[in-house]
């Protein structure tokens, strides 16, 4: 397997052959000022380069050393051992299994050990028992955005469900047990709904068309599996809210897969979970090469991981899987051109 | 080809012998049972309908193990269960299982349970649903190369 901690930045821009001088030399002393002008005079510089990491769907279950807790321990100490390490971690839900607040707790507890800043949004596993108050209670808004090195990053509340427990008089407990179920029959389509839509209108009004945007959603922002909610019901809203924009990257969780696709000037892609994978659907890919192997049962670190993401100067990237087994086919291995 | 009186009986009974047995082999069978009647199958599809049920609901139940997990974390509608690629030499037991051994793996290791008794109502249930969440698939035992997805599911529990 790849030691992908002892990774360095060197040997990465190597594998994609497109680093230019300036680019090296300027990520090699980070943020020095100087270093940044002289990669700034080398091209249409938008950003200064920089690495973040995702981690993500840890579904940590309220049972004393559960192995789940042990997975995303070893995940957050990979990213600790990252050289360079990520300038921040994004979490994109589903930290809790059942959405209690102890579970929430023991993650937060974990996540308390990431030496970079940390970033959360909710998943459906965080939310249903008492409707994000919990997780709120930890991590206030879902909603959120903000600016680093050039780029604009927005965090949603993706998995919001219509009411469909008032009427069948449901407990919390039963609400939560449907919900945590993929194929739920009975918890519907979920999205961000009409709030943050309005939100996002305003949060991106006084961007120019070429600053680089990055959008964090626990669910994906197409259509690619309505049955399991691997889809946000308004995503089509959203996509055409940034469509004014050069480009826009979008990461989501909660297919605990490696999936791809790209839509007009968004590229959307999936992420790898700390609990357990999930099969493909029975839905072509749009990009089949980007997939993981047939994962072995036999093996409990398999199918699992974190991702790193490589900005570079001119908002162009590459996302890199970690895993600890041979999950990827030798074309995902190099990173995925964003 | 010109054949005498005694080699034309003989011709004949031979054939009449084969016709009637031939008759005998085609009608005996059917007609020593009726067909099942409407009523009869709808009470065997009932039964089995119960059963898959009974399956889908230990599948996703966490009371097969002791960590929370149920067989449907890592297999929603019995995803990659792969039931019709098996009997199949299975690496990680060394051998040449049928289903309801896997079954028994995931639920002693991932789910960290008890096994069931191979011929238990409850490991008869769990087979019925992967099965049934597979059906019109063809048979493929020993395929060890894959991960299927089941059959369409676009509402509902996936069976009627």
């Amino acid at each position: 397997m790849t030691d992908f901690s002892k990774m360095s930045r060197r040997d990465f821009l190597g594998f994609t052959g497109k680093a230019g001088l300036a680019t090296l030399v300027a990520s090699a002393v980070g943020t020095s000022f100087g270093m940044v002008q002289v990669a700034e005079a080398a091209g249409n510089a938008r950003l200064t380069p920089f690495r973040f990491a995702i981690l993500t769907d840890a579904h940590l279950y309220d049972i004393p050393d559960h192995k789940f807790d042990g997975i995303l321990q070893k995940a957050v100490e990979d990213i600790n051992a990252m050289n360079p390490p990520p300038d921040f971690v994004v979490y994109l839900g589903d930290i809790a299994q059942s959405g209690k607040r102890a579970e929430l707790e023991k993650g937060r507890r974990i996540l308390a050990k990431l030496k970079v800043p940390l970033k959360v949004i909710p998943g459906e596993h965080d939310w249903y028992l008492d409707m994000g108050k919990a997780w709120r209670d930890m991590y206030g808004s879902p909603t959120w955005s903000f600016d680093h090195k050039g780029v604009h990053f927005i965090g949603m509340n993706s998995i919001l469900v219509r009411d469909f427990w008032t009427l069948k008089s449901l407990t919390p407990d039963e609400r939560m047990g449907f919900m945590e179920e993929l194929e739920c029959h009975q918890c519907g389509l979920w999205g961000v709904r009409d709030e943050q839509l309005d939100w996002l209108k305003k949060d991106i009004k006084k961007l120019k068309p070429d600053t680089p945007v990055v959008v964090f959603t626990h669910s994906p922002l197409w259509d690619y599996y309505p049955r399991w909610n691997f889809q946000t019901e308004d995503a089509p809203q959203i996509r055409e809210i940034l469509s004014g924009f050069e480009r826009v990257m979008a990461f989501h969780g909660h297919v605990h897969q490696v999936v791809y696709n790209r839509i007009g000037n968004l590229s959307s892609v999936g992420t790898l979970s700390t609990s357990w994978p999930w099969p493909y659907p029975g839905v072509e890919l749009p990009f089949p090469g980007i997939r993981m192997n047939r994962v072995d049962p036999g093996d409990i670190l398999d199918g699992l991981g974190t991702q790193y993401i490589d900005l570079e100067k001119e908002f162009s990237g590459v996302l890199h899987y970690q895993t600890w087994s041979d999950l990827l086919p030798e074309g995902v291995k190099k990173g995925v051109k964003l | 080809m010109k054949l005498n009186t005694k080699s034309r009986f003989i011709a004949f009974t031979t054939a009449a012998v084969a016709v009637t047995s031939l008759g005998l082999f085609v009608t005996g069978p059917a007609e020593a049972r009726k067909p099942f009647t409407q009523d009869e199958l709808a009470a065997q599809y009932k039964e089995l309908l119960d059963t898959v049920k009974q399956g889908d609901e230990l599948w996703h139940s966490a009371k097969l193990g002791k960590n929370g997990l149920a067989c449907a974390n890592c297999h929603p509608d019995a995803a990659a269960a792969n039931p019709h690629t098996f009997p199949k030499f299975q690496p990680n037991l060394g051998q040449v299982i049928p289903l309801r051994d896997m079954i028994n793996w995931c639920i002693q290791v991932p789910l960290e349970g008890q096994a069931l008794d191979a011929n238990s109502r409850e490991m008869k249930a769990l087979e019925a649903y992967a099965f049934y969440m597979h059906r019109g698939f063809k048979l493929k035992p020993g395929e060890n190369t894959r991960q299927h997805p089941p059959v369409e599911v676009r509402s509902g529990p996936g069976y009627p």
